[in-house]
């Protein structure tokens, strides 16, 4: 009986063809992904030429045009800044606090599930909100920070190239540290308790708790949440396309928001289909790299 | 158990509700920013605690009136911050892309738990890609093929493009919830003479519907805030919130009140829906690969 029990599992599980299961999801993503990609391809060594009101075949003019562009090369710097620098903060950040959410006492479920809400804003409102708070005129953070004595009244935060990044930064780190704060917290919380006892029997000081015990035990936990939080700051479009269109200058231009520019305010089709290929390429690259790299498997 | 001394236990207190503050403070101001005139919206230095709160800004976004509350004119629907169907635009949208994402995606995902197929971990890691791709990316090449198919401006063309976007996460997150349900359970159904498709139905489907429930929750609220494929996709049939609130920034001025009050009803929802999928929360931002 047992015997055929397996053999009976076996078979159900390596037997029938997934093929039936699987068609409508494939299909589904050859229609949206697979077709819109060679048709970007196709889109990219083509331009639209107004007074013929049609794109013309153009070869690779798109693509050399791209590597001679220094808007080009400047919303490729802002896309890595963003990047990198809102990755930093939002793990380190997100760290620290949820070090400081890890506790039983009571009201802390009440903080946890109040940072749970700015998951679910959509951007571009979150977007509209900062504009409204770092108002030049009215903004009640503008407001605070030069009371604070970090602003002059003469900039205006998004209106000022050095600073409009950094504003729209902000909004970003208001969104979205709270989702580092959940996936780290949910990873403190499910950590075993002996280590921690060894450690403190041992003399160890916080510091090194942290170091040798917390960090090594969350390596999975934290890679996860920096390839996905990776994943959408790479893609970041709604903040700035809300808060400065790109501007001043170039200064807040990431590469998915001057190739939807290109696309449809300067109706040049084919480059910012271009642009957004790079922009496709580089993701896929770098994160598929991570994955490799840190083993994240799913 | 490890124990705090008192004074360590009482910072902990003070800076966590601190640091919570401090992320409450923007929804408190954008709430609040609903129910004040423009006067008050525009003071310097900005009004925080005292204003004298008004339901105007609603009145004109809902085209309802609230006039029973007070001796006022009444404002008729109609106007140029009427909002309602963009309201019911994204109703509609976040529903029926959700049972559309699900629809397919627990087919697939049972097929991706139960069936030991050759390439398996590689059709993961491609679904797993799929969700890598930037919307841009998708948004320029889909709107002219929408306008070739003629599915611009079309609530079939947006509830497609955000159902696909929400598969990848559907997929691997009903996976990971399939995964949980112990194999020896279809082992006892197949002895018994089930069929594949009475064990998916009968016993796979039931036993994870709670894990459905939060997966359906989270595709519905990536819809509701969604932005570039419905800026890229629709021009005038239909518009969902997030695209929406942009039209408040005029030429004469940002309509802060209205545009306020407008987020105010599609944040509601969202935080509803959110408290509800506390449990799955972390698992779900991490497509099924963190379990709590």
């Amino acid at each position: 009986m047992a015997f055929v029990r397996t053999k009976g599992l076996q078979g159900y599980i390596t037997g029938d063809s997934p093929v039936p299961w699987l068609a409508p999801l494939v299909a589904m993503l050859v229609v949206f992904t697979i077709y819109p990609l060679f048709y970007n391809i196709w889109l990219s060594f083509h331009e639209y030429v107004p007074l013929k009101r049609r794109l013309v075949y153009v070869g690779t003019e798109n693509w050399s045009n791209l590597f001679a562009d220094p808007r080009f090369w400047e919303a490729l710097s802002v896309t890595f800044t963003y990047f990198f620098v809102l990755l930093a903060i939002q793990v380190v950040l997100g760290m620290i606090i949820a070090l400081l959410l890890d506790s039983d006492e009571p009201g802390f479920g009440l903080l946890r599930g109040l940072l749970t809400l700015t998951l679910v804003i959509p951007p571009a409102i979150t977007g509209m909100m900062f504009l409204l708070m770092e108002d030049p005129e009215f903004g009640v953070l503008t407001y605070i920070l030069e009371a604070m004595g970090i602003l002059s009244g003469q900039d205006p935060i998004l209106a000022t190239s050095s600073t409009a990044l950094a504003g729209v930064m902000l909004a970003d780190i208001w969104q979205w540290t709270p989702f580092m704060v959940l996936i780290f917290l949910a990873g403190l919380r499910s950590l075993p308790q002996e280590p921690y006892e060894a450690a403190m029997l041992d003399g160890a000081s916080a510091f090194q708790t942290f170091r040798r015990i917390t960090l090594p035990m969350m390596s999975k936990v934290i890679a996860v949440a920096v390839l996905i939080r990776g994943i959408d700051l790479f893609r970041a479009f709604d903040y700035m396309f809300v808060m400065t269109s790109g501007g001043p200058g170039t200064s807040t231009y990431t590469l998915s928001l001057y190739a939807w520019q290109q696309t449809f305010s300067f109706i040049k089709w084919g480059y910012g289909a271009t642009i957004s290929l790079v922009s496709l390429v580089l993701i896929l690259v770098i994160a598929n790299l991570f994955i490799w790299i840190a083993k994240v498997r799913w | 158990m490890i124990v705090e001394s008192k004074y360590r236990r009482y910072s902990r207190m003070a800076a966590a509700w601190f640091i919570t503050a401090l992320f409450v403070f923007p929804l408190y101001y954008w709430g609040t920013t609903a129910f004040k005139e423009a006067k008050e919206i525009f003071s310097v230095p900005p009004t925080v605690w005292s204003f004298t709160p008004t339901l105007r800004n609603f009145e004109e976004v809902f085209g309802i009136s609230f006039g029973f509350l007070r001796q006022q004119e009444v404002l008729p629907g109609g106007g140029n911050f009427y909002m309602a169907p963009r309201l019911w635009d994204s109703i509609v949208v976040a529903l029926f892309s959700t049972a559309l994402a699900i629809a397919i995606s627990t087919f697939a995902a049972y097929a991706l738990s139960r069936m030991d197929f050759r390439g398996r971990h590689h059709f993961v890691a491609w679904v797993l890609s799929t969700r890598m791709m930037p919307p841009v990316a998708v948004a320029i090449p889909m709107f002219f093929i929408y306008k070739d198919i003629g599915l611009m401006d079309s609530y079939t063309g947006i509830i497609l493009i955000h159902a696909l976007m929400n598969l990848p996460l559907a997929v691997l997150l009903l996976k990971s919830f399939f995964d949980d349900i112990p194999r020896e359970i279809d082992e006892s159904a197949i002895v018994d003479g089930a069929s594949r498709w009475k064990i998916f139905r009968r016993i796979i489907l039931p036993m994870a519907k709670g894990g459905i429930a939060a997966t359906a929750v989270l595709c519905f609220i990536f819809s509701w805030t969604e932005f570039i494929f419905v800026l890229t996709l629709t021009q005038t049939g239909l518009k969902t919130v997030p695209v929406v609130s942009s039209s408040f920034v005029t030429s004469t001025g940002t309509a802060w009140g209205n545009m306020a009050a407008l987020g105010v009803a599609a944040m509601a929802p969202a935080f509803l829906f959110i408290l509800l999928v506390q449990k799955q929360l972390v698992r779900g931002l991490t497509l099924g690969s963190l379990k709590q």
